[in-house]
């Protein structure tokens, strides 16, 4: 497999590295417990090497060993080693001891297997287990073992037969929570590791989707899979990603977030460059566009880059609906990020400094609620906007059914009442409310950075005025302008500006309309579909049909 | 140091667009009305065929030497000493440019939009925001110049929403005044055309420099169009004596639009508009004032240079004028002469020239 040589490599740097220069083991010596048994090869003595296992698995609870003894030959014995809960134990007692045990005779009644043959015997014609790998280092058992495959260890023989028994408990396959949709798929990912790689292949069949496999994570030895569509996804950005990925030392890897701060481009910036999603369809596009994703074992979220921005514009139901709608909500999205950037900071800026922007109406009622309140504006939205974060923030931790109490508290109590009795202007707290449903229209991830975004756009303004408001929206864009994912720059198609990547910003497009894949992405393959695919209807027959 | 990034042609010329523009709309229309009365426009079109000859001397220039910027190859055709002189000149001209800029921004926000917040805040701001700008270097100035410049389109949009306010008698006789006024109003409105030799440093950075002829016609035949357009319609709303009267006369223009009882206070969107070209204009200068400097003294990267330069910029942008009118007249009275005949067409020719007789650079370098 020439995928996995890269990985291979640096699995092998790393064991000669601990093998050789035990004294200066490096990065992962006194932070990393040490394993209690040594390594090293296994031995053809049974009992030496269950001893060995045995104290590398010392006071692990959860391992069960099971001695018992080959059919054929009395003499040879057999010992299982499996962990109990990660490993199927209806498969290990059928497909493994009663066979061996039992049926291995049926087969070939009469005939008599020497000591030598066993393991041969046992491989090719024993075991009925869907996947047998051999194994003769110590270190590769238990790995293999705490990974939910089932070891079998044969007297006389330096190799441990490692059987694929790899079956625990799982959640079933749910709606996406994080994004729900109206139209498409209701599938979102779950937290194990194959069934997310096979909803993905399941929507590409083609050979060209590479799942190339690594551990992340030294304790935890999380399973990361890297999906990528061959000869759409640049080289360059492939090897960029294994790059970042393979310099990942640390103890555990237990959510894609430990990964993303990891790898991304820009650190310090507000903004993500790696988007996730816990859609396969969503994946699934990505992919088509040239981009690589990663899975990681233990999250129901993929990582996907390089990353856009106007990818938190757009949601996967976008390319199912049709386009004529879709630009239109597009449009409304794009309205709501610059709502939920500046809407409170343009009100405190006008109501502040630049009244005559009000038509004198409104500002006369705004006026009139104002006159009772006792703060300035900046300190009345300021404490609006926190009271907001409080409650969405106590929305999601508090238990389901205590979050109706909330919500009535929040709208009644904060909103009603506190107008009511003075404390803020009914204003204010329109502008707080529609800034903060407008700030869920797009995707969560920009959302945060926004509503961070915001609280400083509110202190702009609220010494310059519009002035402030517009510099701190520039520094904004600056910076925007100044990033980028994985070599591609953050803005693009906007700025730099392409017309054909434009077709996919405030509107979408309809599918026989966009032809090429992102050009920035997809550098090197950019035609995604055949021309002329805009529909036809065959022309009216002279008497206009029947009827 | 030499530049690393590119740009490509149409980001150059957005990026000459609001280097040029900005201010150009704010502040020349009324000086140019005050000498050329309603042939104002005419003066301004005069201009443009000026500032073409401008562009097509300084890409000439530049194209002779691929690659190099003027700072650097001045000190090949006029020798070592001679060259580092005019390399100093035109880093004090860089920064000179940017501190009038800034000052003009901090002018027109201080009396136009905040009148009670000292103008020094908005120059320290609109300087500060530019640094960050140029920090990034200029392929982030020019994507964030592109991501802004749509908003470009709201001034033609102003303009459209005027025309209920304008009366065409107000810009009848032409030349009434004669010629020669016609041609005095022309020269301001040309400086600011000139300006165009900053170029000069954005040359080596575009993809394709052989198309830098092209894009500095096509820049300034455009910054033509818009001046033309805000100076007839503050013309046309206002006539010449109010229009003179004024310093910021188009942003009155717009603020006089009121159409329904709804679209009207536009000139807010406007003000957004010139502001975000002020931090785009402020910054192409800053970037030319760094980069020349860095370049003049040899070094590897002009990041070290941003902040004192920014400090050089805002102090000057305070020290240079007493007042707004003091500006306004240093900018129609001396500005034009001191910008044009030194930097903008002497220097260059004289390069020019002389490169030619020495037989330096590439001799097709057209």
């Amino acid at each position: 497999m020439p995928g996995f040589r890269w990985l291979d490599r640096i699995k092998k740097t790393k064991k000669r590295q601990t093998a050789a220069h035990k004294p200066r083991q490096s990065a992962t010596s006194g932070r990393v417990p040490e394993w209690s048994g040594a390594g090293g090869l296994l031995s053809a003595d049974l009992e030496q090497n269950l001893q060995r296992i045995k104290r590398t698995l010392d006071r692990c609870s959860d391992v069960v060993y099971r001695e018992f003894a080959f059919a054929q030959m009395e003499k040879v014995r057999l010992v299982l080693i499996y962990v109990d809960g990660l490993a199927d134990k209806s498969q290990i007692s059928d497909q493994i001891m009663r066979a061996l045990a039992l049926e291995v005779p049926m087969a070939v009644p009469g005939r008599k297997i020497s000591r030598a043959e066993a393991l041969e015997f046992i491989k090719r014609r024993g075991l009925c287990m869907h996947q047998v790998k051999e194994a003769d280092r110590l270190e590769d058992v238990v790995e293999a073992v705490l990974g939910g495959d089932t070891a079998l260890l044969v007297d006389g023989h330096p190799v441990a037969l490692i059987n694929g028994s790899k079956q625990w408990e799982k959640r079933a396959i749910t709606d996406p929570e994080a994004e729900p949709t109206v139209r498409g798929s209701r599938e979102s990912f779950i937290e194990s590791l194959r069934t997310n790689t096979a909803m993905v292949r399941r929507r590409i069949r083609s050979p060209a989707l590479k799942i190339e496999t690594l551990q992340l994570g030294e304790l935890s030895r999380t399973d990361v899979a890297l999906l990528y569509i061959e000869g759409l996804a640049e080289e360059k950005l492939v090897e960029e990603l294994k790059r970042r990925l393979s310099r990942i030392r640390m103890d555990a890897v237990l959510e894609s977030g430990y990964i993303e701060e990891l790898i991304e481009d820009s650190a310090w910036s507000p903004f993500p460059t790696v988007n996730h999603t816990e859609k396969p369809d969503h994946v699934a596009a990505m992919l088509l566009e040239g981009r690589a994703a990663i899975l990681t074992d233990g999250t129901p979220f993929a990582l996907t880059v390089p990353n856009l921005f106007i990818e938190y514009l757009q949601a996967s139901e976008d390319y199912y609906e049709r386009f004529i709608f879709t630009s239109a909500v597009r449009v409304v999205r794009f309205i709501a990020l610059l709502v939920s950037l500046m809407l409170p900071s343009i009100y405190i800026a006008v109501v502040s400094y630049h009244h005559e922007l009000f038509p004198s109406t409104l500002l006369l009622s705004i006026a009139a609620q104002r006159e009772a309140v006792p703060f300035p504006v900046f300190v009345e939205a300021v404490v609006m906007e926190l009271t907001f974060e409080v409650l969405r923030e106590a929305g999601i931790r508090l238990p389901r059914p205590i979050g109706q109490a909330v919500s009535i508290v929040g709208a009644l109590v904060i909103g009603e009442a506190a107008v009511r009795a003075g404390f803020v202007g009914a204003a204010t707290v329109i502008v707080v409310a529609f800034t903060g449903i407008a700030s869920f229209v797009f995707a969560y991830s920009a959302s945060i950075a926004f509503r961070l975004l915001r609280f400083t756009m509110m202190a702009f303004s609220a010494v310059l005025g519009l002035f402030g408001l517009i510099s701190g929206v520039a520094v904004i864009g600056i910076h925007l302008c100044s990033l980028r994912s994985f070599g591609v720059p953050y803005l693009y198609p906007l700025a730099p500006a392409a017309i054909p990547g434009l077709k996919d910003t405030a509107v979408r497009a309809p599918w026989w309309a966009m032809l090429t894949r992102p050009r920035l992405i997809a550098r090197d393959n950019q035609v995604r579909q055949g021309r002329r695919l805009k529909p036809e209807p065959p022309p009216a027959g002279p008497k206009g049909g029947k009827g | 140091m030499r530049e690393q990034t590119k740009i490509d042609g149409k980001q150059a010329v957005m990026l000459m667009l609001s280097m040029i523009l900005p201010t150009a709309i704010l502040t020349i229309p009324s000086i140019s009305v005050r000498l050329a009365r309603q042939d104002a426009w005419l003066s301004v079109a005069v201009a443009v065929l000026a500032g073409l000859l401008f562009a097509r001397l300084s890409v000439s220039l530049s194209l002779r030497f691929p690659g190099r910027t003027l700072i650097e190859y001045a000190v090949e055709v006029l020798g070592r000493a001679a060259g580092k002189v005019v390399g100093v000149l035109y880093i004090w001209w860089f920064v000179h440019m940017g501190a009038v800029v800034i000052r003009e921004f901090g002018a027109f926000l201080a009396t136009a939009i905040m009148p009670e917040t000292p103008m020094i805040v908005f120059n320290i701001v609109v300087a500060a925001v530019a640094a960050y700008a140029v920090w990034c270097g200029l392929e982030v100035l020019s994507r964030f110049n592109q991501l802004f410049i749509p908003l470009t389109v709201f001034l033609a949009v102003a303009f459209v929403l005027s025309i209920k306010d304008m009366r065409l008698e107000r810009i009848l006789p032409l030349f009434d005044t004669g010629l020669l006024p016609v041609l005095k109003g022309a020269a301001v409105p040309a400086s600011w055309l000139g300006e165009i030799v900053v170029f000069t440093m954005i040359i080596p950075s575009l993809a394709a420099p052989g198309s830098a002829h092209r894009l500095a016609c096509i820049s300034v035949l455009l910054i033509g169009v818009f001046l033309i357009l805000s100076i007839l319609e503050a013309l046309l709303v206002f006539g010449p004596e109010m229009t003179a009267a004024w310093f910021f006369p188009t942003f009155n223009a717009v603020r006089v639009v009121s159409i329904a009882g709804f679209l009207e206070r536009l000139e807010s969107v406007i003000t957004v508009v010139w502001v975000v070209g002020g931090f785009i204009k402020v910054g192409v200068f800053y970037y030319a004032a760094v980069l020349a400097g860095a370049q003049w003294a040899g070094l590897r990267d002009y990041r070290p240079l941003v902040i004192p330069f920014g400090v050089v910029l805002v102090s000057l942008s305070i020290l240079l004028f007493d007042n707004t009118a003091h500006m306004f007249a240093y900018l129609s009275q001396t500005w034009p002469a001191y910008a044009l005949l030194v930097f903008e067409a002497g220097i260059p020719l004289l390069l020019l020239v002389a490169a030619m007789i020495r037989g330096k650079g590439e001799k097709g370098g057209r």
